[in-house]
């Protein structure tokens, strides 16, 4: 069965449709869970990694990977609590952290700003201005940070398989839409998509766990197979070596494991 | 007294700076700095314009475009081939005697060839009796390599910094050096490496697992050794193979096992070798494979195959001369350098199916095609022999496998043997300028057809012209402007006197570390200059400084930075460590034996 992300800007009900759609196909809703499942494996505090998830990145952790790793740890969990499908994923970035997984339904969630200012000013208690102002700031810090690390801008209709506006339609008509659309055989689970889901945890197992031992690296996996692509040269593909040569829970089913240290990186890699 | 430090000597200096700085990081190659030197200088008003091109036209430039040309008809004859032949069976079955015969062999060729073409040119030889002698490879290329370049200081036209020693002297109008002048240091450095190797081989050489071979060829039954890429297999699919199924292509089982479909039947009897990517595999029809086999066991498993014992079908596609699967590496100025195999269209354009590449320690078997290539990186190939002959022909790879030679020229052997020696001769026995005699033994093996003025053009290394030709002007600029004396007399003001033997030590590793860093080239044209000046004002002798220079910029061995080094570490699975443990005593060797002969036969004290 499908896997559901909902992706939405602040205020815009996307919480409350993500929760129906999961109720009506008995699917698990999953949101902060990710990030606590990240926090308990990789001992990083909540905050860091709602940081690393949610502001975008200054010039100097541009230079860094610590947001790289963190993000690299959220996708493991993410990874790991979707892998068997059936769930409905409304936190942060879901459209872009499951990437070439055939199965997963990319929705986006669209409120008008007088909807979502109202919303913010019941819910903080303050001026119009004032919740414009948030928005607004919200808005361009998500733009800001799907820009620095995807290079995409989260406006762009073509991320998504559905776009629902809530201006004129009701949350129970657009949970009709996704429920529909998420019947469609297009995101049936074959047993080629299921297979690039078990890859991408994998790809993400690895890259969490050895993004601190060794710097920021980037991972493929295809059928098991690993690539390893070492961007700090032969330096770092040495001590991935030492990494890699004992045996790890890690590295435990993979088919093969191979270090790159030239040449282009697919931009598939996480 | 040096002159008062001067805006153009700053000048010099920041743009030796930025010389040095690119050569280091490497963000442009290191010809391309050459040229950037060659055309800032003369902007800057440092050189004359004259002077800026004046490399180009350098007896350094012309010796070794003629040398070049000597190599290419030597190689295309055969005539290294019918040397080293003799020789490898001469040296027996012992490790030590085939090394020594071998370092000794390409010492000598060294000696009047470029290092590096020296070291690809047995590369194959060493290889083939690796694999037929079981010896680990490991414990023989890099004592062989070593020796290719410590042959580089037997003549003065065994090495670039050698060649450009001579020009580099010229502003100072101090006596050329002739051709057998450093031979007795260069052997001494020859037989000192030698030496060391086989006395403490075991101590700093990797021992190596024995197989000497990344390839199993099918008889071998024998465990799989964590260097092997794979062997050859033959698969039947059962009758319901397509049944319930997403069709499986030769490319799906590539990409999943990591495992080459060599060959595949066609029913009623049609057999494919080399099969396209799209194949799909059908039911009851046979497959040749190469894999490992764990990999090929667990396909057959999860896809339901039957795994033969031993190919039938296939049988006589894998024993016959015609097809194999081979290992090669890339050659020094291979067209593959720098590209993926995917970028070149191997497989279609050449016809072989490229099955793994190794690098260092490294075995790549997922993923090849995206593989950015290097000198001495090792491919396993499969295909057509007469398809790795143009591979061979074309200066892509090296091949272990001797291909047929056909198309050289081995009947103008002894043609080319006596155009080399009438320019030595001429350079000994006349004292011709080294220059005019090397380039008349070149142009005597083109008129003779050894080998036609385009393969001439072609065998020439541009990169190598280029660095030579553009560094001379920044040399001249040193020079010219007092930069050098200026330096020389400040470090001679730091240190105090001392005794030339000592500067001469001194000078030898400062060059060394200079070689380690930056182009053996640059390091020399960069030092030359200023150790003449310390040497003069030290009261030492100026020449001696300048030798110590060319020799010690030699002295390259600690990392894989010399091209000699840089093709061996691939076929000979070194890591940079490997390079460290040996080259460190090398090079201490190296020195103690350039600065000590030169006690002994020059009587420098």
């Amino acid at each position: 069965m499908a896997i559901i992300t909902i992706s939405r800007g602040s205020f815009s009900h996307g919480a409350e449709v993500a929760e129906r759609v999961a109720e009506r196909l008995g699917y698990q809703c999953i949101s902060r869970e990710v990030l606590l499942d990240a926090s308990e494996r990789f001992h990083i505090p909540e905050m860091k990694l709602v940081q690393a998830i949610h502001d975008s990145p200054n010039i100097l952790q541009r230079f860094q990977f610590g947001k790289q790793a963190y993000i690299a740890y959220i996708q493991w969990a993410l990874a790991q609590r979707v892998r068997s499908g059936r769930a409905v994923y409304h936190g942060f970035a879901g459209h872009l952290l499951l990437p070439r997984i055939p199965h997963v339904l990319r929705v986006r969630i669209l409120a008008s700003m007088e909807q979502r200012v109202a919303a913010k000013m019941a819910q903080a208690r303050i001026s119009e201005r004032e919740a414009l102002a948030v928005i607004n700031k919200d808005d361009e810090e998500r733009r800001k940070w799907s820009k620095a690390l995807y290079g995409v801008d989260p406006r762009d209709s073509s991320l998504y398989d559905l776009m629902i506006r809530l201006d004129r339609l009701t949350t129970n008509e657009a949970v009709e839409l996704i429920c529909l659309a998420a019947s469609s055989p297009a995101f049936e689970v074959t047993e080629a998509a299921r297979q690039r889901m078990d890859d991408l945890a994998k790809a993400c197992e690895v890259k969490a766990w050895l993004l601190d031992q060794v710097g920021d690296i980037a991972v493929t996996c295809e059928f098991g197979n690993v690539l390893i692509y070492a961007k700090g040269g032969d330096k770092q593909a040495e001590r991935i070596r030492k990494a890699i040569s004992s045996p790890r829970e890690e590295l435990a089913d993979l088919a093969n494991i191979e270090i790159r240290t030239a040449g282009p990186i697919p931009d598939h890699a996480l | 007294m040096a002159e008062q430090l001067s805006f153009d000597m700053i000048l010099v200096m920041i743009m030796i700076a930025v010389a040095v700085f690119l050569f280091v990081v490497e963000w442009i190659r290191v010809d391309v700095v050459a040229i950037l030197m060659m055309v800032t200088l003369p902007l800057l008003g440092l050189v004359t314009p004259t002077q800026a091109f004046i490399g180009l036209s350098s007896n350094a430039v012309v010796s070794i475009i003629a040398v070049i040309i000597i190599g290419a008809g030597l190689d295309k004859t055969a005539v290294i081939n019918r040397l080293t032949t003799p020789i490898v069976s001469f040296a027996g079955k012992s490790a030590n005697r085939i090394i020594i015969f071998i370092s000794l062999t390409v010492a000598f060729i060294s000696s009047f060839m470029q290092n590096i073409g020296a070291a690809a040119l047995v590369l194959p030889a060493i290889q083939r009796i690796s694999k037929s002698l079981k010896i680990p490879i490991e414990r023989l290329l890099m004592p062989i390599g070593f020796s290719a370049i410590l042959g580089g200081t037997v003549t003065l036209v065994g090495s670039s910094p050698l060649i450009l020693l001579n020009d580099l002297l010229i502003p100072f109008k101090l006596e050329p050096f002739g051709l057998f002048d450093v031979t007795p240091i260069g052997i001494a450095l020859v037989a000192s490496g030698i030496g060391c190797f086989i006395l403490l081989g075991r101590f700093i050489l990797p021992q190596g697992e024995g197989a000497g071979s990344v390839t199993e060829s099918l008889e071998t039954t024998a465990a799989e050794a964590p260097r092997v890429t794979g062997e050859m297999f033959e698969l039947h699919t059962p009758e319901t193979f397509t049944h319930y199924r997403e069709p499986v292509t030769v490319d799906l089982l590539r990409r999943r096992y990591l495992v080459n479909v060599l060959g595949l039947t066609e029913p009623p009897d049609y057999k494919v070798l080399a099969p396209a990517s799209a194949a799909v595999i059908r039911s009851d029809v046979d497959l040749l494979v190469y894999g490992r086999h764990s990999e090929v066991e667990r396909l057959a498993a999860e896809l339901e195959l039957e795994l033969k014992a031993e190919p039938q079908v296939f049988r006589d596609d894998v024993t016959e001369s015609v097809s194999g699967v081979v290992e090669a590496v890339v050659a020094p100025r291979s067209p593959l350098i720098g590209k993926t195999l995917k970028q070149q269209d191997f497989s279609r354009r050449f016809g072989v199916t490229p099955l793994a590449i190794y690098r260092e320690s490294d075995i790549y078997r997922a993923e090849i095609g995206d593989v950015l290539l290097k000198m001495g990186d090792g491919l396993v190939l499969q295909g057509p022999l007469e398809r790795m002959q143009y591979l061979s022909e074309g200066r892509y790879l090296l091949f272990a496998t001797p291909l047929d030679v056909e198309r050289m020229h081995p009947e103008k052997a002894l043609l080319a043997a006596f155009w080399l020696v009438l320019a030595l001769t001429m350079v000994m026995g006349f004292h011709i300028q080294l220059s005019v005699s090397l380039m008349t033994g070149a142009l005597g093996m083109i008129i003779t057809r050894v080998l036609t003025i385009d393969e001439a053009y072609q065998s020439v290394d541009w990169r190598t012209i280029f660095l030579l030709g553009g560094l001379i002007p920044l040399g001249i600029a040193t020079e010219k402007t007092g930069t050098a004396a200026w330096i020389a007399h400040a470090v001679l003001n730091a240190t105090g006197v001392v005794p030339p033997i000592v500067l001469l030590t001194i000078i030898a590793l400062l060059s060394t570390v200079f070689t380690l860093v930056i182009s053996n080239v640059g390091a020399t044209v960069l030092l030359v200059p200023l150790v003449v000046n310390m040497a003069l004002a030290a009261h030492a002798d100026p020449r001696m400084a300048a030798l110590v220079v060319g020799l010690a910029t030699s002295n390259s061995f600690i990392l894989p930075t010399h091209q000699v080094n840089a093709l061996y570490m691939g076929p000979g699975h070194y890591r940079s460590v490997d390079f460290m443990k040996a080259g460190i005593l090398i090079s201490i060797i190296f020195i103690v034996v350039t600065i000590g002969m030169i006690w002994l036969f020059y009587g420098v004290s």
